[in-house]
Formats: C-alpha cells, structure tokens, sequence
C-alpha cells in the first residue's frame, strides 16, 4: 500500500470504528428497553397485559416486530461490542451516546405510537394513566438528549482492559 | 413422514462420516453432534409418550417448536450436504451439485420465499380451519407436520445453514431473514391468543396459555438463531482480520 494513501485510510479506519461503536450501542439500547418491558413490566410487575383487547392487528404486528426485534438487536449489539474491542478500536463515549439515543427512540415510539397510536396496551390498568404516561415519555426524552450530547465533542478510542493485558489509552 | 426422512439423513450420515474417517479424513464431531440433536428432536416430536397426546393443543405446540424450529437449526448445523460431497462417488456427486446450484434451489432457499412459506403455512394452520382439520384426518395431519418440518429446514438452511448454496445473503440479510419470521411467529401467536377458532384445542384459558407457550418458547429460540448467525460472523470476521495484521506484519511499517 503506497505511504501516500496511509493518512487517508487512517481516518477510514477511525471513522469506521466510530460509526462500529454507534452502531453497537443504538442495537444494545433498543435490546435493552425490550428487555426491560418484557421482563419488569409484562413479567415482573405485570403492570403490561400479554394482549389488550381492543388492539388492532397492525398493533400486534408493530408489538411482534419490536419483541422479536428487540432481543436480536441486542445480541447483535453486544458481538459488535466484542468485535469492536477485538479490534482495539471501542469508542466508548459513541457506544453510550449509540445506547441511549437507541434506548431513547424505542422507549419513545413505544410509549407514543405503541401505547397511544397503536392502543397496544397501556403503561398500567385501573390508575389514573396521564402521569404514567408523562414520566415513560419524559425518561424517553432524557435519554435521547443525553445521548445526543455524547454524540458531539471529541471521542477518543479506548483500548479495553477486558480484553487486552496492555489496557490504556491508544488513541 | 419427517420421521422417516431424518431416520434415513441420520444413517447416511452415519455411513459417511464412517466412510470418511477410514480414509483418515476428519470430520467435526460437533457437526455429528448437531445431526444426532436434530434427529432426537425429530423423535421426541413424533413419537410416543408426547405423540400420543397430540390431540392436545398444549403438545402440538411443542411439537411445533421441536419440528419447525430446534430440529430444522441443529439439522442446517450439521451440514448434510457438505458431508455427502466429500463421500459420494463422482458421478451422484456432480448430480448432487447440480442440484445444489440449481435455480430452483436458490429460489427455494432464498430468505424471502423460506419466510413465506414458514409463515405463511402457519398462518393458514392456526387462523383457518385446518388445525380443526388435522383432527380428524390423519393424511391432512401428517402432511401439516411434514410442511412445518420442511419449511422450518428451508429457513434454518438460508440463515445459520453451512452447506453449500448459492447467493447466500450476508449476515444482515440473514439477520433481516431471522427478526421478520420471529416478528411473524410472535404476532400469530398473540392473533391465536385473541381468535383463534374456537371450535378445536379445547377451552379458551387453555389455549391462552398456549399461545404464551408459543410466543416464548418461540422467542428462545429465535435469539439462539441470533446468537448462532452472530457467531457465525465473529468468527469470520476474525479470521478475516487475522489475515490483514499477519499481511500488514509481512509487508512491514
């Protein structure tokens, strides 16, 4: 390869292990809002039912899509996490932005298309709902800002002391 | 009927992977052990004591998840095709291969038309009559769990399989594959749980329970899948990235 392209595909590189670390912390955040719902509110407390009786089928499509796609989201996420620090090249800063703008997102559609739009189910029967409602949506919204924020400023690249005996920063 | 087709891949199986090592060629033994798996699947879904029940909702079930979904997984990972390439003799291997790269064979594992019929199949057997007609004809029955059996390998192959076949998607395709048949299974499982005709598979708060059963059971297989195709990749994308630091090493600063 020519000394003349090596400063170029630096910064490839670089921007290919930001964009990996994104990408494994978005997938990681939507798993981990599917696997909260599912086991804290539809198992746990049982706040969420199984099915409400009134929901349209493009609901329980949506509901599907988001279940199943949850879960695979998140074993996704984590082997590109592994990969990532295989590499040497994890960005923590952008997987934890990457994790809270997907958590964000997800907690947000489901709580304003899902449980509004979509009258999947609510956050919880018999109570006054709108504070429910309120809270869900507002967390919802912390994380996306939150995340967003960690999506700017300077990132560097951490070697993983998980993974490697010569752990530190090589950026 | 699958019971036959696995008891007679198991044998050959057998054979070949006998035949194999007598020439001191190896084969994994892990590969062996996805075949057995597969095939005790197959068994304990079709036979007695659980056969003998499949009467109930709550058995045919399981029998779904055994014989559409774990079986057809441990089958693709055993890699039948692959180990009768390296045995048979040339000329019923060429006809193999011939077979293998034959269009209608890339169509029919392609995701998208294994998918379909996967889902579709168990849409028409859930949320039409059939299943109440599997109850009462046996040919109908059989021919219900050879198309769940079929159908399951046609998804298993196109998305963790490791034979042979043609214009294999890449893993997001793969994945893509895997969370539209999951998101499909977990939706019919709640459209069961609310209408399912009531008329067979006994009372309505069973039949709940059973979707459940099926929605989750589901579920844990499906991530397994996930899990699999995920690996699958790590692995490649190991050896790819090995390949490129011993190149840079060679090749010096």
């Amino acid at each position: 390869m020519a000394s003349s392209h090596l400063a170029g595909d630096v910064c490839d590189a670089a921007a290919k292990e930001t964009r990996r670390s994104i990408w494994s912390g978005v997938l990681a955040g939507v798993g981990l809002v599917a696997f909260i719902d599912e086991t804290v509110f539809h198992q746990l407390l049982h706040w969420h039912h199984f099915y409400g009786k009134s929901t349209p089928a493009v609901g329980l499509v949506s509901d599907g899509l988001f279940h199943a796609g949850g879960f695979i989201a998140m074993v996704a996420g984590l082997f590109l996490l592994a990969d990532a620090h295989r590499r040497g090249g994890f960005v923590p800063k952008r997987w934890w932005g990457g994790l809270l703008l997907g958590a964000g997102g997800f907690q947000l559609y489901d709580g304003i298309v899902q449980h509004k739009l979509l009258g999947l189910h609510q956050i919880r029967y018999h109570v006054t709902l709108w504070p429910y409602d309120l809270t869900w949506n507002l967390i919802a919204a912390v994380m996306i800002a939150a995340g967003a924020a960690l999506m700017t400023g300077r990132a560097g690249v951490t070697g993983s002391a998980m993974f490697r005996s010569d752990a530190g920063t090589a950026a | 009927m699958p019971l036959a087709l696995t008891l007679l891949a198991a044998v050959g199986y057998g054979l070949a992977w006998y035949r194999l090592s007598r020439r001191g060629h190896r084969w994994p033994a892990r590969r062996a052990a996805c075949m057995l798996a597969g095939s005790l699947c197959v068994g304990i879904a079709l036979l007695p004591p659980l056969a003998s029940h499949d009467d109930r909702f709550e058995v045919h079930v399981i029998q779904h998840l055994l014989l559409a979904m774990a079986a057809p997984a441990f089958l693709a990972l055993s890699a039948p095709a692959t180990l009768a390439l390296r045995t048979l003799p040339r000329r019923a291997r060429r006809a193999l291969l011939r077979v293998l790269h034959s269009p209608a064979v890339s169509v029919l594992t392609a995701p998208a038309t294994a998918v379909t019929l996967d889902l579709g199949g168990l849409y028409v057997l859930y949320l039409t009559g059939l299943y109440q007609a599997t109850e009462r004809d046996s040919v109908i029955h059989a021919a219900v769990h050879l198309h769940m059996f079929l159908a399951g390998c046609l998804l298993s192959w196109a998305v963790i399989g490791i034979d042979p076949i043609r214009r294999r998607p890449g893993t997001r395709g793969r994945l893509a594959a895997l969370v539209i048949a999951a998101a499909g299974h977990d939706t019919l499982a709640k459209l069961m749980y609310a209408w399912m005709p009531p008329a067979g598979g006994g009372p309505a708060a069973g039949r709940q329970l059973e979707a459940e059963l099926m929605y989750y059971g589901g579920t844990a297989i499906d991530v397994a899948l996930a899990v699999i195709v995920m690996t699958q990749w790590y692995l490649a994308a190991g050896r790819a990235l090995a390949r490129t630091r011993r190149r840079s090493a060679v090749a010096g600063p």
